[in-house]
């Protein structure tokens, strides 16, 4: 039975076995290679996507769970081809390197500003709990999304 | 002229990486592609009696099947023992023994699954310990008849390889009655890289040549390595390398590309093989388990008048870099300080466990850990402070290094100097919830490993130039930022006009790989040759068309003019467009290699560098805590003072520090891999090996130091590597401190500092290190073959 989704705001139909692991109807299916398969067993972070807003490793997840619904992936998640403030800090602050985590790294610090006002750093610390970098020692990250959240806070006031 | 290349310049490929955009090799595919498999024995050690592949080779989509008889030679950096299947014997866990491709990954499973194999088991030598009992089963029968490639290695049964360095009298140093003996042990377990991408290949077979695109840090390797085994010209295999997600020397050694390759052939179509996982975990090319025990005779006042050491280095079932490795033991169990006699072996045994790699500071990680925490007992045995014994004895200017090599230059010293000041800017932590509190500075010598580069560097008609190596971007930023910084600087252009072509060995010449912290300083030193030869034949015909001399004529800001003010001149772009039509297209070429700083003659036997080119100096300091109840080690502070030779991009050398010593902390603390009885590695993935969380970590601390003498272009050092040279030896002498125990081994899990912490640590024994160092050797240092 197929599976009908919206990714990225378009209407999608994958004709896949239901248990599929999401990630590989993103990426071999559809195209999306950005959510990158490196432990496939929900631990890394680096597949994360955005099942109806939610920040949802794609290798744990049966394509056949997400009928109806709205997936975004890295590759959706500035419509444009621009980059979202935490892209923009990411890479002013040169904070890349191999780059294999950043879209799992991107899609769920994304979530996480956008739903915590003003995070302190252990809190930025514990969010990342689920994505794991091997290259970075994270700090440059930590330091990104403080500056985003920070310069969200200026604009409020 | 001088070229200053110091730049903050941000890398061109973070804008990719961040929008998903990157093609790594994993994200490659070609029309038509075929999934390869390989199947790997389960057993430690057994003959091979029979892989038949007739009923997985009728199966439905699969298009072809390899075995070791389809790749008939061997392979090895020192010695020729790795064969691409198992050869008739089994190795070890994981140990390849057919490869097929087929037209879905689950078809190419199910034909794995139809490969009938009958292993007759064989005794295993699954520790070091094993492989040097007396008459332990040979992991390689016949070793002697391997071809190997330098001379001068003695070798021996599971020996399979042993390094030497013997300079003075280390006997009489000993023997001295105003010396205290200090004598230390340690022991180290293996470290996996967790490389986010794993090993993967697309391999294509297209007029009668091999292209194989490939995860890889040493495409010339996997070129060469690949035709050695398949036993074809070498110039008959392409190699091109996409953007790498992360190697930190897994992807230093040839890997899966030969299985792709010899499928692609077979089957006339693009194959792909990636490993899994669990694949990456069990032929991972560890950092290798180590054994060490050190001596040292010390006078009262802190002199060392005599050091020996014995190093055992796991190499698993194949020599592979740990051949080579034996070589630093001098540099860096043999680096640090002045030393008045020493002797020291380094022997990399045979197992029956998977191989061994390099892995970022190779060998000098735990024997720094082992030098620095003997240091600190030869300075409580003496009643010293470690610092000051540290002060008094860190090699200086026209100081002698283990081989006899004569180092230029204090370094160590105003480091040491540094890190006191850094520390001063900070407090203390204070503890006062009862939890152990340490701290401890170490100091660690590394080096470049220089070797042969190639680059050529196009002049562009539009002003741009194109940089063309076999460079490789890993993730370090060095293809982004040091190398288009050195050109861009050489030819008075904007670093983002200079382009970078990705490795490609049909595009250009030799070079050794990425690695060794080698990358901007001798791909760099090639790529600066390179760009002066464009310069001085642009100045050439510039100074033409100007009526002038070169030597009259600046080249800067994309313009080249008369110096001095209002100078008439031309931009660049057209000096270059101008050039290309009356005399051709302006390139230019480069090439660097070692230039080879002299030992004293007689001091090695067995190395395959006698000497190191570009010393690189770190001081690293750290504080921790140590719980009293669950032995958990926590980490308050770290600072590091890093020798840079010079910065070309001080942002770039701070994300490698912070994520290097990251790293450390990692193998100083909980990564963990143990081997079991089987001879089976115990964790499968990171829920099993437990890599750094941005919780673990504390931001790092950094002052680069400047200035100290090295042969590396434009002044500089390797930076990306030596990071992590310290971390593991800075740690554990800071829970010694807060522990006052005696911290033998790594990595310190809580169980481990809870056991050390209760007295249930029993004193770690070596017995297959004999007290004698003439007993530990194959045969007396220095004796021909």
């Amino acid at each position: 039975m197929p599976t009908d989704m919206t990714v990225n705001g378009e209407a999608r139909r994958s004709a896949r076995d239901p248990l599929t692991p999401l990630i590989d109807v993103l990426r071999d299916e559809f195209h999306l290679t950005g959510a990158k398969p490196v432990c496939r067993e929900g631990f890394c972070g680096a597949c994360t996507v955005l099942v109806d807003g939610e920040p949802t490793v794609s290798c744990l997840t049966p394509v056949g769970m997400v009928g109806g619904c709205d997936v975004v992936t890295i590759e959706g998640i500035s419509p444009g081809g621009g980059l979202t403030d935490i892209q923009s800090r990411l890479e002013q602050g040169d904070a890349v390197q191999c780059g294999m985590c950043f879209p799992g790294m991107v899609m769920a610090l994304s979530h996480f500003l956008a739903h915590t006002p003003r995070p302190s750093r252990d809190d930025v610390r514990a969010a990342l709990t689920g994505n794991i970098c091997r290259c970075t020692g994270y700090e440059r990250i930590v330091e990104a999304a403080l500056a985003v959240a920070g310069t969200r806070a200026e604009v409020r006031r | 002229m001088t070229v200053d290349a110091v730049m903050e310049f941000r890398r061109r490929d973070a804008r990719d990486k961040l929008t998903g955009r990157t093609r790594y090799t994993i994200d490659r595919a070609a029309p038509g592609m075929l999934h390869a498999a390989v199947l790997r024995a389960e057993v430690a050690s057994g003959r091979l009696v029979r892989v038949d592949t007739s009923k997985a080779a009728g199966l439905p989509g699969v298009r072809a099947v390899a075995t070791a008889a389809d790749a008939p030679g061997r392979f090895g950096i020192g010695v020729s023992d790795h064969s691409l299947f198992a050869d008739g014997q089994v190795r070890y866990v994981g140990e390849p023994l057919a490869a097929v491709a087929a037209d879905t990954p689950e078809q190419a499973q199910a034909a794995l699954a139809a490969i009938e194999v009958v292993i007759e088991p064989l005794p295993a030598v699954v520790t070091m310990a094993d492989a040097l009992a007396p008459g332990a089963p040979l992991v390689h029968p016949d070793w002697r008849d391997y071809e190997v490639l330098p001379v001068g290695g003695a070798r021996a049964g599971n020996v399979a390889w042993e390094a030497t360095v013997v300079r003075g009298d280390v006997d009489a140093a000993f023997a001295r009655p105003d010396v205290t003996i200090v004598e230390s042990t340690f022991r180290v377990g293996r470290q996996n890289h967790m490389a986010f991408e794993p090993r993967a290949v697309v391999a294509r077979y297209e007029e009668d040549r091999f292209h194989i695109e490939t995860s890889t840090q040493v495409p010339w390797t996997i070129r060469n390595a690949t035709a050695r085994f398949l036993g074809v010209p070498a110039s008959q295999v392409r190699v091109t390398v996409p953007p790498v997600g992360g190697a930190f020397g897994l992807k230093f050694d040839i890997a899966i590309e030969p299985f792709a390759a010899l499928l692609a052939k077979k089957s006339g179509r693009a194959v792909r093989l990636v490993n899994s996982r669990e694949e990456e975990m069990l032929t991972c090319l560890f950092r290798e388990n180590a054994e060490i025990v050190i001596r040292s005779a010390v006078t009262p006042d802190g002199e060392i008048a005599g050091r020996e050491a014995v190093v055992l280095m796991d190499c698993g079932a194949h020599g592979g870099e740990q051949i080579f490795l034996t070589t630093m033991t001098a540099h860096t169990l043999g680096g640090n300080y002045k030393l008045g006699a020493v002797r020291l072996a380094t022997r990399a045994v045979y197992t029956n466990t998977p191989p061994n790699g390099a892995f970022r500071a190779c060998n000098g990680v735990y024997n720094t850990f082992a030098l620095e925490r003997h240091t600190d007992e030869i300075a409580a045995a003496i009643g010293m402070d470690p610092l000051a014994f540290r002060r008094r004895n860190v090699l200086g200017d026209g100081d002698l290094g283990a081989t006899g090599q004569v180092f230029e230059g204090d370094v160590l010293r105003p480091m040491l100097d540094r890190m006191e000041a850094l520390r001063a800017r900070t407090t203390p932590h204070e503890v006062e919830d009862g939890r152990l509190y340490g701290r401890a500075t170490t100091v660690g010598t590394w080096f470049v490993f220089t070797g042969p580069s190639a680059a050529t560097v196009n002049m562009n008609a539009d002003g741009s130039a194109t940089l063309v190596t076999s460079g490789v971007e890993i993730g370090s930023g060095s293809m982004m930022q040091g190398l288009p910084q050195i050109v861009a600087a050489t030819l008075g252009i904007r670093p983002e006009d200079v382009i970078v072509r990705q490795a490609d060995t049909d595009a250009a010449g030799y070079d050794v790989g990425v690695g060794g912290g080698r990358q901007t300083t001798s791909l760099g030193a090639a790529s600066l040759a390179a760009a002066q030869d464009v310069r001085t034949k642009l100045l050439a015909f510039a100074a033409q068309l100007l009526e002038a001399t070169p030597d009259d004529l600046v080249m800067q800001n994309g313009r080249i003019e008369i110096a001095g003010p209002n100078g008439k001149g031309f931009t660049i772009a057209e000096v270059a467009a101008r050039a290309q039509a009356e005399l051709g297209p302006i390139g230019g070429t480069g090439a660097a290699t070692r230039t080879g700083v002299p030992s004293m003659p007689g001091c090695v036997a067995g190395h395959f560098i006698d000497a190191i080119d570009i010393p690189v100096f770190a001081v690293h300091d750290c504080e921790v805590t140590v719980d009293r109840d669950t032995g958990h080690v926590e980490v308050l502070s770290y600072r590091v003072v890093q020798d840079v030779g010079r910065a070309l991009n001080r942002s770039a050398i701070g994300g490698q520090i912070q994520g290097g010593v990251v790293q450390g902390l990692g193998y100083a603390l909980h990564e963990e891999v143990s081997v079991d009885d089987l001879g089976r590695i115990r964790q499968c993935g990171f829920e099993t090996y437990r890599v750094p969380l941005a919780g673990d970590v504390v931001p790092v601390e950094v002052d680069l130091f400047e200035g100290a003498p090295s042969l590396g272009p434009l002044g500089i050092k390797g930076a990306g590597e030596v990071p992590i040279l310290n971390v593991g030896a800075t740690v554990a002498c800071a829970v010694a401190n807060a522990t006052g125990r005696r911290v033998q081994e790594l990595p310190l899990t809580p169980p481990r500092v809870l056991a050390l912490l209760l007295g249930r640590e029993p004193e770690l024994a070596l017995p297959h290190i004999p007290p004698a160092f003439a007993d530990n050797l194959v045969r007396p240092h220095g004796q021909p073959a």
